[in-house]
């Protein structure tokens, strides 16, 4: 038995598809990427930092949004402070060694936060225990909190500590990532809508 | 305060009433470009797949054939693509679900990047890596947005010349990939929105993983071996 080309096209058209449902949900969650970038743009505003962080993929994803803000793909749009704290290997195994995995990001959260900062952690099952405390650890240093989630854990989504979550709908990883990747395109560009809108965000005071 | 009585206010400190105005309409503004942008993404996913499905499932094939041979993934990128690549290569050998297979992305190593770049030239950073590791039946599996890319370009050259497997993601018209005899793959999505490029190749090659591991699973099944061509 072998195995026809068809059957992996018919494979490919399924999976393709698959996208579908979730794709559209991110457009009734709307309002939602709209108070987030709201928020984002008054703490930039007001010279605060994004902090990024995730696990495995959503650390990719964590890199992505630093540099997507830090250089942006359309020319004139002004680079915006960002850094992604689980790209450092070094900082990252020697927390977990020392003090436990949990602690990775809260860790180096406590070191880099400022009151104006935002947090933004990526957590594509809703339940990573070292995400949300990284988030828990921003909240309680008065930090702005954000939270890409998806499948079906409570832990992230649920938590007090995080002000605006927004969960892409589906229990696939891998689709939980290409929504996450269109919501943080748009949290970067419509931050700048805000930004650019003279006076909406009061006195100018971003550097 | 009734309606009048609010009016009267507004017009005695309008400047008072001026910024939620604003605000509002601020926030009604980017609503609506994020329900356009969302249903813009899911018709290029449609537009991609109709075009696509099928050279997805040809190089899904391939890619099995060679890893069940023993070859080894590359991935390489630059800027927000770099971040694919080594999602590529996380997916390819830490997936969530199916069989975990070698890969790597050529994005990761600072000390190596940076001293390639430094000491001979950013467009080497890729090939000259690929020029250590690779082996014929290997894969190179590079992402551009633009498609134009001088160190993504040259990485392919070189993959080509070792007989690796070459897999090339772009955007727009593809750029300098499209001009490439020597690619086996090449995806372009027909778009001129850099995001909206990186988000179908996000798809494209989270598809083309899955279809891989469709592919090792009936391999694995067929004591002949190779996918056959034709129809059944």
């Amino acid at each position: 038995m072998s195995v026809a080309m068809e059957d992996m096209e018919s494979a490919a058209t399924e999976a393709f598809a698959r996208r579908e449902g979730a794709g559209k949900a991110l457009a009734a969650d709307a309002d939602k990427v709209a108070l987030a970038c709201r928020d984002m743009a008054a703490c930039f505003h007001r010279g605060g930092k994004l902090i990024t962080f995730g696990n495995g993929q959503a650390g990719t994803d964590a890199a992505h949004i630093a540099v997507e803000f830090m250089h942006p793909v359309i020319i004139g749009k002004r680079a915006l402070p960002a850094m992604a704290i689980s790209n450092d290997p070094a900082s990252i195994t020697e927390v977990a060694a020392r003090e436990g995995y949990d602690e990775v990001f809260a860790h180096q959260v406590a070191q880099w936060a400022a009151p104006d900062d935002v947090a933004l952690g990526i957590s594509p099952d809703g339940q990573c225990a070292d995400v949300l405390r990284g988030l828990e650890v921003a909240d309680e240093l008065g930090l702005l909190t954000v939270a890409l989630t998806g499948g079906y854990g409570e832990a992230v989504p649920e938590s007090p500590a995080v002000a605006h979550v927004l969960t892409a709908r589906s229990g696939d990883p891998s689709v939980v990532k290409e929504i996450h990747v269109t919501t943080y395109h748009l949290l970067w560009e419509l931050v700048h809508v805000f930004l650019e809108q003279p006076g909406l965000l009061g006195p100018e005071v971003i550097r | 305060m009734d309606e009048r009585e609010s009016a009267g206010m507004r017009g005695l400190y309008p400047f008072l009433y001026a910024e939620q105005t604003d605000m509002d309409g601020v926030l009604d503004e980017v609503s609506r470009s994020t329900v356009e942008k969302a249903h813009e993404i899911v018709r290029l996913r449609c537009t991609v797949a109709e075009a696509c499905a099928a050279d997805v499932a040809a190089c899904a094939v391939r890619m099995a054939e060679c890893f069940a041979a023993g070859g080894r993934l590359f991935a390489f990128g630059n800027g927000g693509s770099s971040t694919d690549a080594l999602e590529v290569a996380t997916a390819f050998a830490a997936p969530s679900r199916g069989r975990p297979l070698p890969a790597m992305s050529l994005t990761s190593d600072v000390a190596v990047v940076t001293a390639l770049s430094n000491d001979v030239g950013f467009e080497v950073v890729f090939a000259r890596q690929l020029a250590a590791f690779g082996r014929p039946g290997d894969i190179a599996f590079g992402l551009s947005t633009s498609g134009g890319s001088a160190n993504v370009v040259q990485a392919f050259e070189e993959a080509a010349r070792r007989g690796m497997v070459t897999v090339a993601l772009a955007g727009y018209e593809g750029g300098r990939l499209a001009e490439l005899e020597t690619l086996d793959h090449l995806f372009v999505i027909p778009s001129s929105s850099v995001h909206r490029i990186q988000e179908a190749q996000t798809t494209v090659y989270h598809v083309l993983w899955e279809v891989t591991q469709h592919a090792l699973i009936h391999m694995s099944k067929a004591p002949d071996g190779p996918v056959a061509t034709g129809t059944r």
